[in-house]
């Protein structure tokens, strides 16, 4: 039935998207109809308030119109249905004509074939019985103009339709079935039971409990649909800034000469974790740029120590997030961590099990640290040597799992080539947890620095320590794009 | 001293027995590495090799549940005392809470 609405009026439909609108056109259109007041509405008594409601609701949806997405009272369709005729969901969710063409003012769950029926009939009953009326006018007018022209032109008919209505409802307290084209016709037109046909007719004021509850399913599906339409642009938009995030830092780390020679396609041999992980990290080490100069104009603008404890912790965070990114990306390629692909080459060149090695840290700070009380001074000492320790052992957990492998590869003639690389398997994984316990203990290290130090002190560390990393980054870039002979 | 059937109970009588616990697989390499780390700190840990004890896999399973980790070992007790895993000991040495608790349950004179 909508298709034979949208034929006539020769108004483009916007197809699918008509079936997340499921509110009734027709009882949008028709002043007072809007559902809502219209379900409310019981037995002959007319609500001034809702009456009001519908039309200001009416007139948001006119000026939404022409919008993508129409608030509450929606249809797919622009103006084009601005007349008395149901937009395509309609005739799902849609009070038929027959409901109004039984003068017992009953609207009925209807069918959608009687609507299309009552649909074609009552725009040919309107157009032959209500010449006057300026909807049935603008219907006829409608299958000719540009939408635009009709939209403006139903928007005022609307308007006068509306303050008829208004009038006519206020002289006439019994729904009678009138529609509301009734109300702007002659009286003998107008009341007469076969303009009850038309769809959502203002006079339509009792609705059965089915109809009710289906229309207001309805209008939740709208609504959700919207919703999950809306969060699913969303998503494309965010996808497609981390694509273009991700290919300048392809574009960039190839420049760069991150990825070793012998891989000349190498960028197209990265992981999928591991193109994530190299996005994610370049954007921590952009954060990591703010965070250092937030510290340096801390500490150069003497804030009180709290203020400077705020900025430490900060950058304390800062840290874990970059631990819980690698943790993450330990999962899906524990070798791009591994081989440090994800550093600079001079990062590279002091990597230990896939990040710096706290032990080196700490010696690097003892020298820029002072002064030191005594007492901070066996702190970091003590720092150092357990950090070796565990360094130490982490270590030669590794080589057992390296001694392992090997034993498993090379072991014997190969009888069973899929059992031997089922079990070596097994064991690589292995590599992921020697990754994360590695993390563990940098992360370890750098949460123990402030409880040895004073405020001002840890805010001294980590800057000596973003700034240590920020050149030897410098020096791999440097030494990339150095002359060569 | 009656035997307890519940595997769960033989792993605390086992922890309070010295004064620090591994309980180990020897194939594990972390479990190496714990192993390596109190050696390498002078402390003789006493270890028990769970797969190579016929309740071994019961006690694996209690402390996977204990520790709500698929990953039982290692798992370090010291002075009868649940550290935990390799994360949690070495967290524990960095921040110098271990080496005091070492040395109060005597595993360590220094």
């Amino acid at each position: 039935m909508a298709n034979h609405r949208v034929g006539e009026t020769g108004l483009t439909d916007s197809g699918p998207s008509n079936h997340h609108h499921h509110i009734p056109y027709a009882h949008v259109l028709h002043g007072m109809n809007a559902p809502t007041s219209f379900l409310h509405q019981e037995g002959a008594a007319f609500d001034f308030g809702e009456l009001e409601e519908a039309i200001v609701l009416q007139g948001v949806k006119f000026r939404n119109d022409n919008e993508a997405k129409p608030p509450l009272f929606t249809t797919p369709r622009p103006a084009a249905t601005l007349d008395m005729f149901p937009s395509w969901p309609m005739r799902f969710h849609q009070t038929p004509r027959q409901g109004s063409s039984k003068s017992g003012d009953e609207i009925s769950t209807e069918d959608s074939e009687s609507a299309v029926n009552t649909l074609s009939s009552n725009k040919t009953e309107n157009n032959q019985l209500e010449p006057e009326s300026p909807i049935s006018k603008k219907a006829s007018s409608f299958d000719h103009k540009p939408l635009q022209q009709q939209q403006q032109q139903h928007l005022q008919h609307l308007q006068q339709l509306q303050q008829q209505q208004i009038d006519q409802m206020a002289s006439d307290n019994s729904r009678t079935g009138t529609t509301s084209q009734q109300q702007n016709q002659s009286a003998s037109a107008a009341k007469t039971t076969p303009q009850e046909k038309r769809r959502g007719s203002t006079s339509e004021k009792q609705l059965d409990a089915k109809t009710l509850r289906r229309l207001a399913q309805n209008r939740e599906a709208a609504r959700k649909s919207r919703l999950r339409k809306k969060a699913y642009v969303q998503q494309l938009e965010s996808s497609r800034i981390k694509l273009t995030q991700l290919e300048q830092e392809l574009q960039r780390a190839r420049s760069q000469g991150l990825f070793l020679g012998g891989c000349g396609g190498a960028a197209g041999n990265i992981s999928s974790g591991a193109a994530i992980f190299d996005m994610e990290y370049s954007r921590w080490l952009e954060d990591d740029q703010r965070h250092m100069s937030e510290l340096r104009t801390g500490l150069h603008a003497h804030l009180s120590d709290s203020d400077l404890r705020v900025i430490v912790d900060g950058y304390i965070s800062h840290y874990d997030e970059i631990f819980r990114l690698k943790g993450v990306a330990a999962k899906s390629d524990v070798f791009h961590l591994i081989t440090g692909m994800w550093t600079t080459p001079a990062e590279r060149c002091f990597l230990w099990m896939g990040g710096f090695r706290p032990s080196e840290l700490i010696k690097m700070l003892i020298s820029q640290l002072d002064p030191l009380t005594e007492q901070q001074v066996m702190g970091i000492y003590s720092l150092q040597h357990s950090s070796t320790q565990a360094e130490e052992a982490l270590s030669q957990g590794l080589e057992q799992l390296q001694q392992s492998l090997i034993d498993t590869i090379a072991g014997g003639p190969v009888i069973d080539g899929m059992q031997q690389m089922a079990v070596a398997l097994a064991k690589l994984a292995n590599l992921e947890s020697f990754i994360r316990q590695a993390d563990n203990l940098r992360q370890q290290t750098l949460h123990q620095l402030p409880r040895i130090l004073t405020v001002r002190q840890a805010a001294r560390c980590f800057l000596v320590i973003g700034e240590y990393y920020a050149r030897l980054r410098a020096l791999s870039s440097l030494w990339s794009s150095r002359p060569r002979e | 001293m009656p035997m307890g059937s519940d595997p769960m109970e033989r792993v605390v009588k086992l922890a309070s027995e010295s004064a620090i616990v591994i309980f180990s697989v020897s194939s594990c390499c972390m479990c190496h590495a714990v192993k390596r780390l109190f050696c390498g700190m002078g402390v003789n840990p006493t270890v028990y090799e769970l797969d190579q004890d016929p309740r071994g896999k019961d006690m694996e399973r209690a402390l996977m549940r204990l520790l709500g980790n698929p990953q039982a070992v290692p798992v370090v007790f010291i002075g009868g005392k649940l550290i935990g895993s390799m994360d949690r000991v070495m967290a524990s040495h960095i921040n110098g809470t271990l080496v005091p608790l070492l040395k109060e349950a005597g595993a360590l004179w220094l």
